[in-house]
């Protein structure tokens, strides 16, 4: 370690790069956009991420559904009592939940169906759910929505009700006694939750059919097992375990999704072209300003280190700057523009507040794939014509 | 050092800075707390279904994670991907890959 850091040489860098300040201007202006592009992105599915992997385990072990005619289909509440029998099965409930499509603002909620006796949920539902008394005229149904349901429904002016059509074309009116808790807003946005009997009612399911089967199992290490077990005796069922869940999950983005694809492929390519640029070869002034260096007694390294020192202040600064508007960006100003890929063009939008993390891992990522490579793409033509004769590269 | 350098070096300084409080701002402003993570799971498991109401235009999109390939036809035969989270946001998996290791 006995090289110094020659505070000489980074002035000189810093005035080579201020004296082209419409190329430095340039560089940085891009350089900046492309680091904020993938940072944003790397940022919102990591942080999508996050919120579905904090809850995942909070999910049933297995979800039991119906298919018939490759379309999912009711299933049958007794199979409830034969999953029972499986050993290692400690719990399993038959469940109703659904979609309503509201026709007048074009939304669909969902509608899921809850046991309204059980000591359980009332404890946790009061806990989540702002306002919220279970005693109150409990024989009239009720329903507790999530917010964007609320703020819909307040817009057809349905303030204290609301009306769902059946399937009958009749009418059955449902109190609204609560609002989800903001806080979980990104899970509970388009829910609605209801009393099985309710749902029942609304969507025409008769008593002995459900719209799938939960299991819960004793020990988390048999769950595979007791889904195969399920698996042999329902043949025509889709048993979907949390493993599963978490692989889906894992693969949320798929890479077949085209805009990520495009505008992968559109920055790198634009970073490539302007390395490429950099590379093929450097203009005769900065040719001669290397010949003239050598002239007056630089040495080869102290071009190269004069070099290095110019190309990582831009980059450096520039993937700085990057970084900072991308936090202020996704995590402040909640991604504008880049958020409607996620979000589309429902009517239920969520506010996107998503968790933030300090994801050092994408920091450094995004980091290796520019700074480095653009330092390279300097250095190793100024490296080309810095071994040459001095009054070669003059003349 | 000359006032030019100087200056350089100012504006690294405080982007440095700027970068530092904004990280320690959010950190403490918009990361999620124990409170609200509680809050999330009890909600999960009361309605113990997967997937964010992020997109909700079609039911597949929705609940991404129950749905398969028939999910994606069931809502009309002849749909195409037209939604743009559906762009982002693929369907389950679940259901190929189920067939394809039996």
């Amino acid at each position: 370690m006995s090289s110094k850091i020659n505070i000489y040489l980074i002035k000189y860098a810093i005035n080579s790069i201020l004296r082209q300040k419409y190329k430095t201007f340039f560089i940085v202006t891009i350089f900046t956009f492309l680091v904020f592009l993938l940072t944003s992105i790397f940022f919102i599915t990591n942080s999508i991420r996050y919120e579905l992997d904090s809850t995942v385990d909070a999910l049933p072990q297995i979800i039991v559904q119906k298919i018939k005619a490759g379309r999912h289909y009711d299933i049958d509440v007794d199979k409830v009592d034969e999953i029972l029998e499986l050993s290692g099965v400690s719990d399993a409930v038959a469940r109703v939940w659904g979609y309503y499509y509201f026709e007048n603002a074009g939304v669909n909620f969902s509608v899921v169906g809850i046991d309204k006796y059980e000591n359980q949920y009332k404890n946790s539902l009061q806990s989540i759910v702002n306002k919220f008394d279970f005693e109150e005229s409990s024989d009239e149904p009720f329903m507790v929505v999530g917010q964007g349901v609320k703020e819909v429904m307040n817009s057809s002016y349905f303030k204290e009700y609301f009306n769902f059509i059946k399937p009958d074309g009749t009418l059955k009116k449902v109190n609204i006694r609560g609002v989800f808790d903001s806080d979980t807003q990104l899970e509970s946005n388009d829910m609605i939750v209801m009393s099985n009997e309710t749902i029942r009612e609304i969507f025409d399911i008769d008593e002995t059919k459900a719209t799938d089967i939960v299991v819960k199992v004793a020990n988390p290490q048999e769950v595979s097992m007791v889904a195969s077990k399920i698996k042999l005796m329902l043949p025509d069922s889709r048993i979907i375990t949390t493993q599963d869940l978490k692989i889906s999950y894992q693969n949320i983005f798929d890479y077949k999704s085209g805009v990520f694809l495009a505008l992968f492929i559109v920055s790198l390519f634009t970073f490539f072209i302007i390395i490429y640029d950099k590379s093929s070869g450097l203009s005769s002034e900065e040719k001669r300003e290397i010949g003239i260096l050598k002239a007056i007694g630089w040495r080869v390294d102290d071009v190269l280190k004069e070099k290095f020192y110019e190309s990582f202040i831009i980059s450096f600064f520039s993937y700085m700057l990057g970084s900072t508007l991308t936090f202020a960006y996704v995590y402040i100003f909640q991604a504008p523009v880049l958020r409607e890929i996620f979000v589309g063009y429902s009517q239920l939008k969520t506010t996107f507040e998503l968790p933030f993390i300090f994801d050092l891992q994408t920091l450094f990522l995004v980091f290796f794939i520019s700074v480095p490579v653009y330092v390279a793409a300097t250095i190793i033509p100024s490296w080309k014509v810095a071994t040459l004769e001095a009054d070669e590269v003059i003349r | 050092m000359n006032k030019k350098s100087s200056y350089v070096l100012y504006i690294f300084l405080g982007l440095f800075v700027l970068f530092t409080t904004q990280v320690v701002y959010l950190i403490s402003m918009k990361s999620m707390s124990d409170e609200m993570l509680q809050k999330k799971i009890t909600f999960v498991e009361v309605v113990g279904l997967p997937d964010l109401a992020l997109s909700t235009e079609a039911t597949y999109v929705r609940h991404r994670s129950l749905s398969d390939v028939f999910s994606i036809y069931k809502d009309d035969g002849s749909l195409r991907e037209y939604f743009p989270s559906t762009f982002a946001i693929s369907h389950s998996h679940i259901y190929n890959k189920q067939k394809g290791s039996e």
